[in-house]
């Protein structure tokens, strides 16, 4: 069941991204329910420890809710009925979950038939992500997006009805998932998941300060101003311009491929959890004038992988995405490092290093497969406090317009984009961390985990090679050097390095 | 891990049950404890009733069997989820919590074959739906679906 701070909210007098509401009032989800809502919320102010307790909805459109109301609430409704029992029939005793999983398994138009059935049918029937599924499924990048997924599903296979909806509110329908789901789809970012921004930042430093400093001890770094020069892109990237140059080409937006202005059209009128991001490692190859927009900042022109030609791992992404898009946790693949340019918009990151796992966050004893099951919003919810009385605190930053953020190799990362944003972000492997890729690459499950690439089995050899071919000797260089560092000292965490942690002995292990 | 290994599984009822861990590993919730190394008492199941489990060993059986063919195993599938609608949902719960996937597909499957192609009429009846529309709403619902009676 959600827990009581989850029950509160506050109403946004104006949409501010600064400091704290001080003076809110309160909101209800639904005008029918406001009287019970304000009933609880102000027994539960009480109890408050916090003083900004609460969530910010968005300030435009919400998606549609139908009267959902999280279980909770349930126990301050006199009658004590929940519709979604009364509509669920015997089906009531399966949990939430698996009725979608079932739900998922029907067709457009048995979804509408069910959704006329009962209240409880209705409001299962009309959850997005169902005609989400739907739509990539029978239209693949193809869709025009009308507002809702059921709305484009609709539309595109019964062209001659009417997509409205009824805006039919059912009162008495507690669930806590599908609650939660909506919830996430229309919260924003609450100031106090802002507020933190600890990264080091440096403006005109040279390459070698970059890399004895960052890029040798592995601790990511803000650079500001190393765009201003050679990026095109910063001035000349908006809406009109990209759409002139891509024209009908289609860019990789998770399971489809879609047309930009098709993308936009879905991006600027969506509302949910885990918007489509649109996130293409082939945009140089398919338009040409993109990469003469941008350059590769000096601090990484050193580009291993490139020995390798056309036969190397996926390299460099354009990313683009709305407000709530994102990448939840992960460390980059095949142990590369990686930089991340904003060209439009702002990006809240949050970095934890190789050694502590994030948490709500569960790799696979190999590192095959990281379980983080809940999407980056659930995150800062439930889970983004834990951090703030930890010794081990996350590295945090907003990066904005012209700053690029260094991210290390093997560290954990989670962004967000706060608006509408547009980015480049490449990996890369250095002379600093070739031995560690070489290491990752040799992997006996390497096949599995090494990404990015067609080739995966033979990577490494064929890395290898070509290195030993162009740069004869590094390899060997390299080995020397850290053996010889190892012999002297156990190599520190992160944590260590840092000069007034008193990280003392927490430790992560698996 | 030899393949005879037998665990015991104790349902909410306080039944036990032997089963061999081969096939008992259908269930990841088992698997992962048999990885953990905590299977050497008895494995509680306090959201699993005896009927239920003997359902659920049932089917791990039959697909834990050798030489038997898909279509042999499609039509073992058909008659085994022929049951009482209460029985096939504490079998879909079970299998949920037992984290089973391959049983809770099929079962899933099953139902939604039970809701395709039906009036609204007859969903209500085959799941003991009450219509708690008032006409006017289940008339502006029907006409938001209208797309969907085409």
């Amino acid at each position: 069941m959600l827990s009581s701070k989850t029950l509160i909210f506050k109403k946004q007098k104006r949409k501010t991204k600064n400091g704290k509401n001080k003076k809110s009032k309160k909101i209800s989800v639904s005008t029918k329910q406001e009287s019970v809502t304000k009933q609880y919320q102000i027994a539960q102010e009480e109890e408050q420890e916090e003083e900004d307790e609460g969530f910010s909805l968005k300030d435009s459109v919400q998606s549609e809710n139908h009267g959902v109301q999280p279980l909770g609430n349930l126990y301050f409704n006199p009658s004590s009925h929940n519709s979604r029992n009364i509509g669920l029939g015997n089906l009531q005793t399966l949990t939430d979950e698996l009725v979608l999983d079932i739900l998922a398994l029907l067709e457009g138009t048995n979804l509408g038939i069910l959704s006329t059935v009962s209240k409880g049918f209705y409001i299962f029937c009309n959850h997005e992500p169902l005609w989400r599924n739907l739509v990539l499924e029978n239209c693949k990048g193809g869709f025009f997006f009308k507002g809702s997924w059921k709305s484009t599903f609709v539309s595109a296979n019964k062209p001659l009805f009417s997509v409205l909806s009824c805006g039919f509110k059912v009162r008495d329908f507690y669930s806590d998932y599908l609650f939660q789901s909506w919830l996430c789809a229309n919260l924003e970012m609450k100031p106090e998941w802002l507020e933190r921004d600890n990264i080091v930042r440096r403006k005109g430093i040279s390459v070698d300060e970059f890399v004895l400093n960052f890029e040798e001890p592995n601790k990511p770094v803000l650079l500001e101003g190393c765009l201003e020069n050679n990026w095109p892109a910063l001035e000349k990237w908006n809406r009109d311009y990209l759409i002139e140059k891509c024209g009908d080409v289609k860019f990789s937006v998770g399971p489809v491929e879609m047309k930009l202005e098709d993308y936009f059209r879905y991006s600027d009128q969506v509302r949910e959890e885990r918007p489509l991001y649109l996130f293409d490692p082939k945009f140089a190859e398919k338009i040409p004038q993109l990469e003469k927009d941008y350059d590769i900042p000096m601090y990484f022109n050193e580009d291993l992988f490139s020995v390798l030609g056309n036969d190397r791992p996926d390299y460099r992404w354009i990313i683009i995405g709305p407000a709530g898009s994102g990448s939840s946790f992960h460390i980059d693949p095949n142990s590369t490092s990686a930089w991340n340019a904003v060209i439009k918009g702002s990006k809240k990151w949050v970095l934890f290093p190789p050694d502590v796992v994030p948490p709500g966050v569960h790799p696979s004893p190999d590192g095959a497969e990281v379980a983080s099951p809940v999407s980056i919003i659930e995150w800062f919810m439930n889970f983004y406090n834990e951090t703030k009385n930890w010794k081990k605190r996350p590295i945090e930053c907003v990066c904005k317009v012209g700053e690029v953020i260094f991210v290390p190799n093997g560290w954990w990362h989670l962004v967000i984009n706060l608006e509408d944003s547009i980015a480049i972000t490449q990996n890369f492997v250095s002379r600093r961390n070739l031995l560690n890729v070489l290491e990752f690459l040799e992997r006996p499950n390497a096949c599995t985990l090494v990404s990015g690439t067609s080739d995966r089995v033979n990577l490494h050899d064929k890395f290898k090679n070509a290195i030993e071919t162009y740069l004869p000797g590094t390899i060997d260089e390299l080995t020397l050097k850290a053996e010889e560092k190892k012999a002297q000292q156990n190599k520190p965490s992160f944590w260590d390095t840092v000069t007034d942690s008193k990280a003392g002995a927490f430790k992560f292990s698996f | 891990m030899s393949s005879t290994k037998l665990l015991t599984l104790k349902t909410s009822d306080g039944e036990e049950f032997k089963l061999d861990e081969a096939v008992a590993v259908k269930s990841q919730a088992i698997k992962n404890m048999v990885e953990d190394d905590c299977v050497s008492n008895a494995i509680p199941l306090p959201n699993v009733d005896s009927k239920t489990m003997t359902k659920v060993i049932e089917y791990w059986k039959k697909h834990s069997e050798e030489g038997v063919s898909k279509d042999q195993l499609n039509d073992f599938d058909k008659g085994f989820l022929e049951v009482h609608h209460s029985v096939l949902y504490d079998l879909l719960l079970a299998a949920n919590y037992l984290n089973d996937k391959e049983l809770v597909d099929v079962i899933c499957q099953e139902v939604a074959d039970r809701i395709k192609g039906k009036t609204p009429e007859e969903i209500r009846k085959e799941f003991d739906i009450k219509n708690d529309f008032t006409p006017e709403e289940e008339e502006k619902i029907r006409q938001e679906n209208a797309w969907a009676f085409d």
